[in-house]
């Protein structure tokens, strides 16, 4: 049987509901039987409740929740449903237009530019015959070609068949902007980018 | 890494963002209303940094609560003065305090935030923790890195003390005599 001196001993863990099972039946047993002791754990009971009404009544404040929200969830989470609309739209227009030929023509040629600057280089002096660049094109994969509105685009063709884009430059202006010069042969001296399959020009002749 | 960061971060909204509340009060009480807020910041921002170190399969609260003591500890607890609580009789509990007197009355509120912040602080964070989110002994030690023993004779002492403190701010609401301190504390 619990008396009074024992039931103290546990009184916290009695409140604090961490007593098993089999120690909670003799403590009720206990406190059925002693007012003192019932009064006691009211008490500590009354006092675990004032504590939590105490501290729960402070919330923290709106910035407080946004400003641990900003820091530590995704930038693409916080963005505002029409931003990401925005981003969803500009999606679908780069789809539609890389399904047309310009863009394809003016990725081709960005990829070149960036396996120019990718690739390692060796000086070269190359002869070929001087051919419209997107002419080929249009005849080869039927890319609509602009030459009407834009002018033809130069590009030397070897030998063994293979097309070299010329890259734009002050001694390059010639082979890939005058049209008179289409179908002539040339000799390049320049720097050759073979996985670009591109010239660099640093002077050229008409044979 | 993209969609990591992502999923990492709707994982951290759904288990640990939904405890700030009780983060911010526990900050409350621990160094007050003008630093609770940082408090609170750095344990969350600490929280999302090493939340990928976090089982999802245990108890977010009790990882978020361990963290913000620990940043308590390390930022600020450093810079109050405490006396130390005597080594040799914290695992000593308090058998016989009567728990006599009516010392809890329906406007108390105050009273009883003012003899918290009286307490050591060891013993009004293990008195939070048990009555404020309920946690269990176990959690409790496992969140202060103690023994369960020590956690029991903070909660029993720091309880009783408690009770002492709001009596004698009752006594001192009556008489107008100045209450017995029972920590003195440097802030």
């Amino acid at each position: 049987m619990m008396d009074c001196k024992n039931f103290r001993e546990i009184l916290d863990l009695y409140v604090d509901g961490e007593l098993s099972p089999e120690a909670n039946v003799p403590a009720e047993a206990h406190l059925a039987e002693c007012p003192t002791c019932r009064s006691a754990a009211n008490r500590l009971q009354g006092l675990r409740q004032a504590v939590k009404a105490a501290v729960s009544q402070y919330e923290p404040a709106p910035e407080l929740i946004h400003s641990v929200r900003k820091a530590t969830l995704s930038s693409w989470q916080r963005r505002p449903a029409w931003t990401l609309a925005a981003v969803a739209a500009s999606l679908l227009i780069v789809l539609w237009a890389a399904s047309t030929p310009q863009f394809r023509g003016i990725a081709a040629t960005t990829l070149e530019a960036a396996a120019f600057h990718l690739e390692d280089s060796r000086a070269v002096v190359m002869e070929g015959t001087l051919l419209c660049r997107d002419c080929q094109l249009k005849e080869k994969y039927g890319y609509r070609a602009m030459c009407p509105l834009k002018g033809h685009h130069g590009t030397l063709q070897t030998k063994d068949g293979k097309i070299w884009n010329i890259l734009d430059g002050d001694a390059s202006e010639d082979l890939i902007h005058n049209s008179a010069l289409l179908g002539r042969t040339v000799r390049i001296h320049g720097r050759c980018f073979r996985r670009a399959s591109s010239i660099e020009v640093n002077s050229y002749e008409v044979l | 890494m993209f969609l990591g960061r992502t999923l990492r971060s709707k994982h951290f909204e759904r288990d640990a963002l939904p405890h700030l509340p009780a983060l911010y009060r526990m900050a409350r009480q621990l160094v007050g209303s003008e630093s609770a807020d940082d408090l609170v910041q750095e344990t969350f921002l600490r929280a999302w940094k090493y939340f990928e170190t976090f089982d999802p399969t245990t108890n977010c609260h009790a990882w978020l609560f361990r963290i913000l003591r620990n940043v308590w500890i390390s930022r600020w607890r450093k810079t109050r003065l405490e006396l130390p609580l005597a080594d040799t009789g914290e695992e000593q509990i308090e058998p016989y305090y009567d728990w006599e007197g009516e010392f809890l009355r329906e406007e108390l509120s105050a009273d009883v935030e003012r003899a918290l912040s009286e307490l050591p602080s060891d013993y009004r964070l293990a008195i939070l923790l048990a009555d404020v989110e309920d946690c269990t002994y176990e959690e409790i030690a496992r969140i202060t890195e103690c023994p369960i023993g020590t956690v029991m004779s903070r909660l029993n002492r720091g309880r009783r003390m408690l009770a002492r403190l709001i009596q004698a701010y009752g006594d001192l609401n009556t008489s107008g005599s100045q209450p017995q301190t029972f920590v003195r504390r440097k802030t």
